[in-house]
């Protein structure tokens, strides 16, 4: 099974069990294909993405597991930031088609051949998708929800929190019993 | 005076009825460890059921078919005797028999089934499938012992039935037929393991799924009087009916106790499950008994 | 109550409400009757559900006070949200309560329906339920024990009892205009049909 990777294909060894390897765009359909075929890495366990802001990629991750459960393997595939499509695995890989659901929903990215890109978690979402990193959970927060104003004992908690502590510190320094 | 009596012996079932639903909860909270609701629970919930409103609306049949399990329910109330002698608490007994009564304990279930079916919900239509499966299984068993018993007699009639008891129950004399009735009667009660009308972790609340307010208080009252009916039966047929009313209340207690204890320690057939047992086993033993006779 | 917000806490200390004096014998007989049936739609929008199926088991044994659970919101008076809600859920939690049949009330289950809790800056869960529906009894906590939500039932048991108009389905009749803007603010173009056709005719 190792072998024909070694073959083939540059293997970086992650961990025992772990191996992950970096594909292009192009490349992506027909790796996943000679994979699928010729070693027992068959299973799509994972699709992950990580947006790497700073050097404008996103990068994809499709874990696959062999037949066993005891490796993994995740081709890495990075892309550019901005309206940049992948293919679907759709056909490949039935429970692909949920995965990348969710990552256009998280992240806006677009897989072509899949029809069921609609709203998945969040209905009616109008912002840009909420895991992409230039988003402001805060500021959306602030702007769409109202927040409960505290009571009127509201404690700090920090200062609370030290005050006791110091308060059993020094309880603790002069012994009651003395 | 006649609609007196029959008033009275729908208050006793009434009663009767929702005091033993209420006994069974707290006993088989006993069993579970815990301390239960208080007797009067099922009071409390069926009060407030009714002055509850309703929420839905699926046309008139929908409506229907509560109210045709509840006539089901009382007129089988009225045609049981509930006493082996004396004139009062006879109700309509000498104007119909056994058959009567037998044809009446299915009454109930298919007028709930017309009711459920036209609200269109699946879980409705899912549980009353399983009840008309169940109760097709369960009339067998309890029609060869009620046959057994009307051919030991001579009669249909419960008066003629209960005296040919006088000397010895018919639980001794037909052992075999008395435990083919007792198990299908343990299914008529809808007691585990039989329980797969409505399962709520199958099916939700089964063919009440849709009901809310005053049907769901008028089923549920249905259901209390309609067991007590089943006791009333089952002591009328294989315990020699009662001489008066603390005989009744203490013969039909310890029929009820009996079967709450197996409904609390038993785990829920599949439908399947329960058919085949069914018809196997206490069929088997009704066959049996009849050929015995 | 402006807010339609009793803080728990409040409420434990405040005295105990008197029975109104006002009521006829067979309301507060009623009235008796619904305290102690009440018959409950959990709905387990988040982690704070994992500590009420503990609630109905032999050790806390909530049937005692003769609360039962029900399948489906048309048996059922009490509806428990149990925890943070997405506004996806809120939708569904929202066409469960208007299904149930009246006199209905709901628990506030968890500091995330209260304020938050600790998804106070997420994007997808709402900060104040009592927002949307009128919520007749907060249980804080996160999560709360089931001792906590049993101190709810016997504080929400006190509250059927007194019978009052201030009771969260009445409020949702009467101030509907209010929890339907605020519905309607949260879920833009999404909003789901007028609850109050359902009044039509009903003196209000
Ligand atoms: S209050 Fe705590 S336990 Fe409850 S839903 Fe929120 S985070 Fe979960």
């Amino acid at each position: 099974m190792m072998s024909y990777l070694e073959e083939h294909y540059e293997l970086i060894h992650k961990t025992p069990r772990l191996f992950a390897l970096h594909v292009t765009r192009e490349q992506l359909l027909d790796t996943l294909h000679q994979i699928t075929t010729h070693t027992s890495f068959d299973t799509l366990s994972q699709l992950t993405c990580t947006d790497w802001i700073e050097e404008e990629r996103f990068e994809l991750g499709y874990m696959l597991t062999n037949a066993l459960r005891s490796h993994n393997l995740m081709l890495k595939c990075s892309i550019a930031r901005d309206k940049v499509t992948m293919p679907s695995l759709a056909l490949l890989f039935a429970q692909a088609e949920v995965m990348e659901r969710e990552l256009h929903e998280m992240f806006g990215i677009g897989f072509e051949g899949n029809e069921t890109l609609y709203d998945f978690a969040l209905e009616g979402w109008c912002d840009i998708p909420p895991m992409r990193r230039e988003f402001d959970t805060l500021a959306y927060v602030n702007a769409h929800y109202d927040f409960r104003e505290g009571r009127e004992d509201n404690l700090d908690v920090k200062e609370e929190i030290k005050k006791r502590k110091a308060a059993a510190k020094s309880a603790k320094e002069t012994p009651s019993g003395a | 005076m006649l609609l007196l009596d029959l008033l009275l012996m729908l208050l006793i079932a009434y009663g009767f009825g929702f005091l033993y639903y209420g006994l069974y909860r707290n006993l088989s909270a006993r069993v579970h460890g815990r301390f239960g609701p208080s007797l009067a629970q099922s009071f409390s919930d069926s009060i407030k059921l009714f002055v509850k409103e309703e929420s839905t609306t699926f046309g008139w049949m929908f409506y229907l078919g509560p109210v045709i399990m509840a006539s089901g329910a009382v007129l089988n109330v009225l045609f049981i005797p509930f006493l082996n002698q004396g004139e009062s608490l006879q109700g309509l007994s000498s104007y119909g028999n056994l058959i009567v009564v037998l044809y009446l304990m299915v009454l109930g279930p298919l007028g709930n089934a017309l009711g459920v079916g036209s609200s269109g919900n699946p879980f409705g239509v899912m549980g009353v499938t399983r009840g008309l499966t169940r109760l097709l299984a369960l009339e067998l068993p309890f029609y060869l012992a009620a046959i057994g018993v009307m051919i030991d007699a001579g009669s249909a009639d419960f008066g003629i039935i209960m005296q040919a008891q006088s000397t010895q129950s018919n639980m001794f004399a037909h052992p075999l037929l008395f435990a083919a009735a007792f198990i299908s009667f343990l299914g008529f009660m809808g007691k585990s393991p039989f329980d797969v009308v409505g399962a709520p972790q199958e099916v939700y609340s089964g063919p009440a799924t849709e009901f809310s307010g005053k049907f769901l208080a008028l089923l549920m009252s249905q259901s209390a009087m309609f067991s007590f009916a089943k006791l009333l039966l089952m002591v009328n047929l294989f315990w020699g009916g009662a001489d008066h009313l603390g005989e009744l209340v203490a013969k039909t207690f310890v029929l009820f106790v009996a079967a709450t204890f197996i409904g609390s320690v038993y785990a829920r057939f599949s439908t399947v499950q329960s058919v085949e047992f069914l018809i196997r086993i206490p069929t088997l033993l009704g066959i049996v008994g009849l050929a015995l006779l | 109550m402006d807010e339609g917000f009793i803080p728990y806490q409040q409420s434990l200390e405040d005295e105990e409400q008197s029975i109104k004096s006002t009521q006829s014998v067979i309301e507060q007989a009623i009235a008796w009757f619904r305290a102690h049936s009440m018959f409950v739609l959990a709905y387990g929008t988040g982690c704070g559900a994992i500590e009420m199926p503990p609630t109905f088991t032999s050790r806390y044994d909530i049937e005692r006070l003769g609360v039962v659970g029900v399948a489906t919101p048309r048996q059922a008076d009490i509806l428990i949200v149990s925890g943070y809600c997405s506004p996806k859920t809120l939708k569904r939690v929202i066409r469960s309560y208007e299904q149930m049949s009246e006199p209905k009330y709901i628990i506030g289950l968890g500091s995330c329906t209260i304020n938050g809790g600790m998804y106070w800056d997420s994007y997808n869960t709402i900060k104040k339920l009592d927002d949307f529906l009128p919520v007749d009894m907060y249980v804080n906590g996160c999560m709360p024990r089931p001792e906590a939500l049993i101190e709810g039932f016997v504080k929400l048991q006190e509250k059927i009892r007194a019978n009052s108009s201030e009771a969260g389905y009445i409020q949702y009749r009467t101030r509907y205009a209010h929890y339907r803007a605020n519905q309607e603010r949260l879920f833009g173009t999404q909003v789901q049909p007028r609850y109050e056709e359902n009044f039509a005719g009903m003196n209000l």
